[in-house]
């Protein structure tokens, strides 16, 4: 979303909403999720027009490389487990009833350092939270452009 | 009979015969806008003239190989005619894999390599033990050392004495090179322009312009200057991919501080970005990851190691993967370290030539070790004993 500079905030300092912790936690990890994310855009190919009423598009690259030589084994990789995402996997392994150290008793715990805070909109030092959502923000300007823009964003 | 060593990582496969020299090739597919139908694999990124909206397939989620459709895509590529001309009966790979990899994708790792391609015998391990096997190498009078591998995924902290792993010392910290891309693109795209959709492009920014900062605040009080004081400043040139191949930072003395630049060409200014997207490394808790930061988990790390071993731990901290690239990593870890670690205990860390490659350098170094055929699981083993004897000889 690029930045819209509109000319006056409404800021009705007040009658505000205010999002409560559950809330700004949902609001963090659908951040941090984001983050993990390999594409924000559309695959091309399937942007594309189907190509006629019979003809099916393969669900992934087998449009090219005209001479398949195929393996025999090669249904193999469609079985079940071939086709599990990370969170499935990690389900499967089970890892509350496993010795540790494993996958989860591996990750850094939380730091003892205080936490540093930055501003939102611009990144530099902040000194003050938005009351509605707990973002932070270094002065009025950015304020209001964290108000006009995502101070409710993402909030669902 | 010839040895292939392929450190599989998530963004690139590092891989060579043991004999040659190791290259470096994307380890995913890719479509482009201009060529929708066609799927390119690996190094066929070259061909694509026009990369601006690239669409990644990986196979890879968390660090974890999930999308073996993909993978094997781009294995048959790398093994195949165009590129390694893999004679399958007649070689042994050395082939990676992340720290407590699944048990059902290590199972699926040895029925590909072992049934479907048929390689003569493999050699499953972790990147570290690769890296420290190359530390080791070069420094024969040392026993300890502590590899940290900060790659696509992910940030790693593994203790190696000799060739045993120290498993309960192990430390992951969920940042990696494409959370930074990722993170770099979010907040370009909020403050000026959407490039949401250009993760090639800014991952390319990420790699020109960003750095680790030495001094945070001191850094952020110069990216808040007006003019020429802002020292910390850049405009990059972002490529249109017909006159600018590729993007590049305007030379300070081309740079125009106030008003526009009258050439046409599409800008990006860059202050704090520069350091700050870098710094998640360093503090996961600036973005509320609620992680230790490399040099805190260093430390937690090293501490949960026996006492008489924790000094040699410190000497001896060896950098591999992308992001120890970024300059500034080496001296800004060793001076955090400093300050965290007693005073009487010296703290040495080394940012390899290639710290991309150093694990592969190590397979490599491996594959000539006079021990090697013993570490090796040969097909005919498999076939005989499957999954248990795999198991029994690796140690994932
Ligand atoms: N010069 C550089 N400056 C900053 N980052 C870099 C540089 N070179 C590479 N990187 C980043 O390093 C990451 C890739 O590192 P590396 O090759 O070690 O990962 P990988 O082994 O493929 O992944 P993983 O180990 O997580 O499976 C990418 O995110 C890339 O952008
Ligand atoms: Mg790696
Ligand atoms: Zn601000
Ligand atoms: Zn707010």
């Amino acid at each position: 979303m690029v930045l819209e500079k509109k000319g006056s905030a409404r800021v009705e300092a007040g009658q505000r909403r205010v999002l409560d912790e559950a809330t700004r936690q949902r609001r963090l990890t659908r951040q941090l999720e984001a983050l993990e994310k390999d594409n924000f855009q559309d695959d091309p190919l399937s942007s594309l027009p189907p190509p006629g009423p019979t003809a099916r598009l393969p669900a992934f690259s087998e449009t090219e490389e005209p001479e398949k030589k195929k393996r025999k084994t090669r249904g193999d990789h469609f079985k079940q487990r071939f086709r599990k995402n990370f969170t499935t996997l990690l389900e499967e392994e089970n890892l509350s009833e496993k010795p540790e150290p494993n996958y989860l008793s591996a990750t850094a715990p939380p730091s003892s350092l205080p936490p540093r805070h930055f501003c939102c909109v611009c990144g530099f030092p902040s000194h003050y939270t938005c009351t509605t959502c707990g973002g932070r923000y270094c002065s009025t300007k950015c304020l209001c452009t964290h108000r006009e823009t995502r101070c409710l964003k993402w909030t669902l | 009979m010839a040895t292939l060593v392929l450190d599989n990582g998530a963004y690139t496969a590092k891989i060579g015969y043991s004999q040659e020299k190791v290259s470096v090739i994307p380890n995913c597919q890719f479509r482009s806008k201009t060529s929708r139908l066609k799927t390119f694999t690996a190094n066929q990124l070259d061909e694509i003239k026009d990369p601006s909206g690239l669409f990644y397939i990986l196979p890879f989620q968390k660090g974890y190989l999930v999308n073996w459709d993909v993978q094997r895509k781009v294995w048959d590529h790398l093994f195949g005619k165009e590129m390694f001309k893999v004679e399958f009966a007649d070689t042994s790979i050395i082939i990676t894999e992340p720290y407590f990899n699944f048990t059902s994708i290590q199972e699926s790792m040895n029925e590909i390599l072992f049934e479907e391609y048929q390689f003569q015998s493999a050699l499953r391990t972790n990147t570290g033990f690769l890296s420290a096997h190359h530390y080791f190498h070069n420094k024969p009078s040392e026993l300890c050392c502590l590899v940290v591998d900060t790659g696509f995924s992910f940030t790693h902290i593994s203790p190696y004495c000799r060739s045993r792993k120290m498993k309960e010392g192990i430390r992951r910290i969920n940042v990696g090179g494409k959370l930074l891309t990722n993170h770099l693109k979010e907040i370009i795209s909020y403050r000026q322009l959407h490039v949401m959709d250009e993760t090639h492009v800014i991952n390319q920014v990420k790699e020109d312009v960003c750095y680790v900062s030495q001094q945070f605040y001191m850094d952020m009080e110069i990216a808040q200057m007006k003019g020429e004081e802002n020292t910390v400043m850049r405009d990059y040139v972002l490529p249109d991919f017909s006159s600018i191949k590729k993007g590049f930072c305007k030379p300070r003395e081309e740079m125009v501080f106030s008003g526009k630049y009258k050439t046409g060409e599409q800008i990006l200014r860059l202050a704090n970005e520069r350091f700050a997207v870098p710094e998640i490394l360093f503090h996961p808790s600036d973005i509320g990851i609620q992680e230790m930061g490399i040099p805190e988990a260093i430390v937690h790390s090293i501490q949960s190691l026996p006492e008489e071993m924790q000094p040699h731990f410190y000497q001896n901290i060896v950098l591999t993967g992308g992001n120890t690239l970024l300059p500034g990593f080496r001296e800004r870890l060793e001076a955090e370290l400093r300050s965290l670690v007693p005073a009487h205990l010296p703290v040495s860390v080394l940012l390899p030539a290639n710290p991309i490659c150093y694990s592969w350098e190590g397979g490599k170094l491996l594959a000539h070790h006079p021990d090697y055929d013993e570490m090796v699981v040969t097909r005919e083993e498999y076939e005989e004993n499957g999954h248990c004897i795999c198991e029994e000889k690796f140690d994932i």
